[in-house]
């Protein structure tokens, strides 16, 4: 045991990352968050210069604009990015939340069965109307994830000692059933339908237009700043329920009121970019890594990095192969599954 | 001390406490009550209720039957909120996994003082770091909670729970898992704080010389309370805890001091006979 917490002491001195100034780590996110979004708009099929990119966006007009340039950029790209922006903070802080409430750091909407839940609610709605995409779909989705959630909380709500333990547990299983039965819907519908659909489960930001960023904007933003009010009951819940309990939390209630906002976020996400799965897991535990959660600041770095990341699997989703789209949803699960796999294997060797 | 008296002088009382669960009595008929400014300590066997005794105080489970009192107010029916800004609970079990510094573990203690919205203020912050500095870790304050040893989980706890600046402090099993070191320092920055507390203890010596009065449960009965001197007698300790012992008087400080005998199936003491 004590070689292990040895072990774990030197990762982070070798990594030099325990004194690094909060305004450094603030300065440099915020400027790979510019840099990735200009990169956003240059990179794509239609090759677009960094030059061409700052004509369009910057404050200096330029005379000789294309207007097709200026089409791409503001029409497809720009929307797309921010899209990537908003899905890739609201999974990671989504995640957050889970791990934080539930104490256990492999949690993830997506290994919880709410993506899932949110995906069949979407399915469920084009099955019986018919139409791909429309303004019941978030509603849809965030029923689904509900349903999801309800059935989490009352499998593993039952006895109050293992709650934690047995919500894992449970989503795991409730996550393949809902995909069982998604699968089924889809094998009974329309096949046309049913490629749109399957493109949609695996993720994609081509939905993304100006007009449909407004709801996620609100819902995300809205989330994020009811977490930052909430944060010492966030941390509090790290130290257990019985000392949540001590401090005033009404815990229950308080961990029922978190997993209703991540369910929210979730549901928005997935209604509107399908199941991306994994960044939730993966972001907060990189950020933790180099700052303490407890803090705003730590709350605001693992939406902006999540964000950051999100924008980079965007570019690399419409760049990887030529003329095609590849799903974002695929990118993410497979740099998530490797992240999952090392961390599984790192925490082997550390004291339980 | 007269019952009236007592009653006007007493934090926290409980009466008549009942609590079982999955159909087993763990809670039997308890009572007693805590004089402000004093130290409890309790004490009992494995299994004997302890820990349900302080769960039941700090509302984490309502008892079946009983009323708790904190200064003559039903404490189901204070705020949860106002019940945390008078007690404050250092509880043994630690999270893990989660980078949480040491200065945001003690901050915590503010939770109760604190509106949603609200930021830490200076004063905040330099109660956060007197805090620290009582338990003695100012040079800890960025490091992991997680990476610290179990004496200095213990004492960060404490500073949370001194942040808190309660009236009464309830710690379970504050001292199990730590060297004797830090059994004496833990329990010395306890009694330190000047303030009512109430711990549970299992080394018997220990409890004698920190505490004013102790409440011994076996079964989920309490059966016996009083002063150290009153309630650590060879016969509650081959009654409640099945060990044949010596008691003497500490050379310091005048309190019993207790020494088992070991192998006492060949022993001649007196005492040494196996009851069965």
């Amino acid at each position: 045991m004590i070689k292990s917490k040895q072990t774990n002491n030197n990762r982070i001195s070798w990594l030099g990352i325990k004194h690094i100034n909060q305004t450094v780590i603030t300065i440099t996110a915020l400027l790979t968050c510019l840099v990735s979004f200009f990169c956003a708009l240059s990179f794509g099929a239609a090759d677009i210069s960094f030059i061409d990119v700052w004509h369009s966006v910057g404050p200096a007009k330029a005379e000789n604009d294309i207007g097709y340039i200026q089409r791409i950029i503001w029409d497809l790209r720009m929307p797309r990015a921010i899209l990537a922006l908003l899905a890739g903070s609201g999974l990671a802080v989504s995640g957050l939340i889970l791990q934080t409430v539930t104490r256990n750091p492999l949690a993830d909407p997506y290994l919880f069965g709410i993506s899932s839940g949110a995906s069949l609610g979407v399915v469920i709605l084009i099955a019986f109307t018919g139409g791909i995409f429309t303004v019941l779909t978030p509603i849809a989705a965030f029923i689904g994830s509900l349903v999801a959630m309800m059935m989490l909380m009352l499998i593993a709500g039952r006895r109050q000692s293992q709650q934690v333990e047995s919500m894992l547990l449970a989503g795991v299983a409730l996550s393949f059933l809902f995909s069982s039965l998604t699968s089924l819907l889809l094998y009974h519908t329309d096949p046309q339908a049913v490629t749109a659909v399957l493109f949609w489960t695996m993720g994609s930001f081509s939905r993304a237009q100006w007009e449909n960023l407004l709801f996620p904007t609100i819902v995300i933003t809205a989330c994020i700043t009811f977490m930052l009010a909430y944060r010492r009951q966030l941390n509090a819940m790290l130290l257990g329920d019985e000392s949540a309990t001590t401090l005033g939390i009404k815990v229950n209630r308080f961990r029922l009121v978190m997993l209703l906002l991540s369910s929210l976020i979730t549901a928005t996400l997935v209604s509107m970019c399908g199941g991306i799965g994994f960044v939730g897991l993966m972001i907060p535990h990189i950020v933790r890594f180099f700052v303490s959660q407890g803090t705003v600041f730590g709350i605001l770095l693992t939406a902006l990095v999540g964000g950051i990341f999100m924008v980079w699997v965007d570019i690399l989703s419409r760049t990887v192969l030529v003329n095609q789209e590849l799903p974002v949803g695929v990118i993410t699960a497979a740099t998530g599954s490797l992240f999952f796999l090392t961390l599984l294997y790192f925490r082997k060797n550390r004291p339980s | 001390m007269s019952q009236h008296s007592k009653a006007a002088t007493s934090l926290l009382t409980a009466e008549h406490l009942r609590w079982r669960t999955d159909g087993t009595l763990i809670l039997d008929d308890i009572t007693f009550a805590i004089t402000q400014g004093s130290f409890t300590g309790i004490l009992g066997p494995n299994g004997a209720g302890k820990s349900s005794l302080l769960r039941c105080l700090y509302r984490f489970v309502k008892p079946e039957q009983g009323v708790i009192t904190f200064e003559q107010d039903d404490i189901w029916q204070l705020n949860a909120n106002d019940y945390a800004k008078n007690v404050a609970v250092v509880l043994q079990e630690t999270p893990s996994h989660f980078n949480l510094t040491v200065h945001d573990v003690v901050a915590l203690g503010l939770i109760p003082h604190k509106g949603i919205f609200s930021r830490a203020s200076s004063t905040d912050n330099e109660k956060i770091e007197q805090a620290i500095e009582q338990v003695g870790l100012t040079h800890k304050t960025k490091q992991n909670f997680e990476n610290l040893s179990g004496g200095e989980k213990q004492r960060v706890l404490i500073a949370r729970a001194i942040v808190q600046s309660p009236r009464l402090l309830i710690m379970d099993e504050p001292t199990s898992h730590l060297d004797v070191r830090y059994q004496i320092q833990v329990m010395e920055l306890a009694k330190s704080l000047d303030i009512t507390v109430i711990a549970s203890f299992h080394d018997l010596n220990l409890a004698s010389a920190m505490c004013d009065n102790l409440l011994v449960l076996d079964q989920g009965k309490l059966v016996c309370q009083g002063t150290p001197q009153e309630v650590l007698t060879k016969e509650m300790l081959s009654d409640v805890f099945g060990v044949c012992a010596h008691i003497s008087e500490h050379h310091q400080h005048k309190v019993p001091h207790i020494s088992y005998y070991y192998g006492y199936l060949t022993s001649e003491h007196e005492h040494g006979e196996i009851h069965d």
